[in-house]
């Protein structure tokens, strides 16, 4: 038998309690990145092994819960970007399943992919509620250069987002990578897509 | 048990009212604002929520979030002031640094924005206990599974955070230091980040069996542990509350 679609899932009760621990993991990446002073969020580290391990659909679930979680506790602006959050959980989740995440080489490529796409998404929720700012010191320094030049705010947003979401995403989908790689067998088989069942 | 919650215990009107009309409450605050793209419908919303807030009692939880955001708004002003592509009128002028008219009402309408948000939402998670929206969204139709996903969230992030601090103390132990140069404390993420990870994922897999085992997958219809007291108005807040969106849609169409 071959892979089902990776779009054909079934909520099993194991994809469902993947979804609060996902949550949780984002938040203890955040917790650390703060606590070593490092300069990104690392705050996606749990959707998008979710994503890895049980599909888009569950990553893009956790993406969604993370951010209304954090928005209903912490940050009230994040809630809106739970849509980015989403893009996150699928764009993984589908790099997965065609098997992007192969090696460390296409793991940054693919970390590209998804830093790429956050941005996409990211930059008309900017516009909308910032007026194209993202908050991060290096990013919105280069919007004001760029807008200060008259360059569109559409692309100067993208600019800042860029530079922001763009180094983070890479280091994210390296790390998630990394535990993946090392986590056993027995706890990804549960989640795993194919009928085929190996005796060892 | 210990929960992540941000709810204040009260008997305020706002602590009355049922979790389903808040949120609709804070879609419009979210919404509407965007939808007219008027200062003034800004400006009344936040004085609205802002109102809300003050007699929900919860003021002063808010203003730490209020501070944190002030911040970045701060460079709004100065780069929108500054830089806004429709400035044409200077306003005044700081030496040769000139801070034009437009982009300072842009970046109020900015402002008026995001403290309406901070307000509505706020009012939220000070007014509600996490449980009993999770509940009230189950009634109306929410999958009880993923009102399970909710619920359990805010209890599994407490617990992973006690795991995080054992973590922290076994490294540490070992001789790992978490201050110091770039690359030291980015090599410190790791052997933070993995075990908790692990620790998490394997509990995961217990949490799923004693889940299987209590029948979590059973298809009989779920009922309710408590009944809950209904909110007499709800009805009518919800339905003037939708109104006055799609009122603001049409009159944006109509302009």
């Amino acid at each position: 038998m071959g892979k089902r679609s990776m779009w054909s899932f079934k909520f099993t009760t194991a994809s469902l309690v993947l979804i609060p621990t996902a949550v949780g993991i984002n938040y203890i990446g955040k917790f650390f990145a703060s606590l070593l002073k490092l300069p990104l969020w690392l705050d996606s580290i749990g959707t998008m092994l979710s994503s890895m391990m049980a599909g888009p659909i569950v990553g893009a679930i956790s993406g969604a819960i993370n951010n209304i979680i954090y928005g209903l506790t912490a940050d009230p602006i994040s809630l809106v970007y739970a849509i980015t959050s989403v893009a996150i959980g699928l764009t993984v989740g589908i790099l997965a399943y065609i098997g992007w995440f192969k090696s460390w080489s296409m793991a940054v490529v693919s970390g590209l992919v998804v830093g790429l796409i956050a941005a996409i998404v990211s930059t008309p929720l900017n516009v909308i509620f910032w007026g194209g700012q993202t908050g991060n010191i290096w990013g919105d320094s280069v919007f004001a250069f760029l807008s200060a030049r008259e360059i569109p705010i559409w692309i100067a947003s993208f600019a800042d987002e860029i530079i922001v979401d763009v180094p983070d995403k890479i280091a994210t989908v390296l790390i998630s990578y990394g535990i993946y790689k090392g986590l056993p067998r027995q706890l990804t088989s549960i989640y795993r897509n194919d009928d085929e069942i190996k005796e060892l | 048990m210990r929960t992540l919650s941000l709810y204040q215990e009260g008997d305020s009107i706002i602590h009355k009212i049922d979790p389903i009309t808040k949120i609709i409450f804070v879609l419009i605050t979210i919404l509407i604002p965007i939808i007219m793209g008027t200062l003034n419908s800004a400006f009344a919303f936040l004085i609205i929520s802002l109102t809300l807030v003050i007699i929900a009692g919860v003021i002063k939880k808010v203003l730490p979030i209020v501070g944190f955001t002030s911040i970045i708004l701060v460079t709004v002003i100065i780069i929108q002031g500054l830089y806004y592509f429709n400035n044409r009128t200077p306003f005044f002028a700081i030496g040769t640094v000139v801070f034009y008219k437009e982009g300072l009402l842009y970046a109020l309408e900015i402002i008026l924005r995001i403290y309406s948000i901070i307000n509505s939402v706020s009012l939220l998670m000070f007014t509600t206990k996490p449980s009993d929206l999770v509940e009230a969204l189950v009634k109306k139709g929410l999958s009880p599974r993923i009102g399970y996903v909710f619920s359990s969230v805010l209890q599994i992030i407490p617990q992973m955070m006690s795991t995080v601090d054992t973590i922290i103390d076994a490294q540490r132990s070992r001789g790992m230091e978490v201050e110091g140069s770039f690359s030291r404390r980015i090599r410190a993420f790791i052997p933070l980040i993995g075990p908790a990870v692990i620790s998490s994922l394997i509990d995961t897999k217990e949490r799923a069996m004693a889940l299987e085992v209590r029948a979590f997958n059973s298809r009989y219809k779920k009922t309710f542990l408590n009944e809950g007291t209904t909110f007499k108005y709800a009805d009518v807040m919800q339905v003037s509350l939708i109104s006055i969106l799609i009122i603001s849609i049409v009159l944006r169409f109509v302009h």
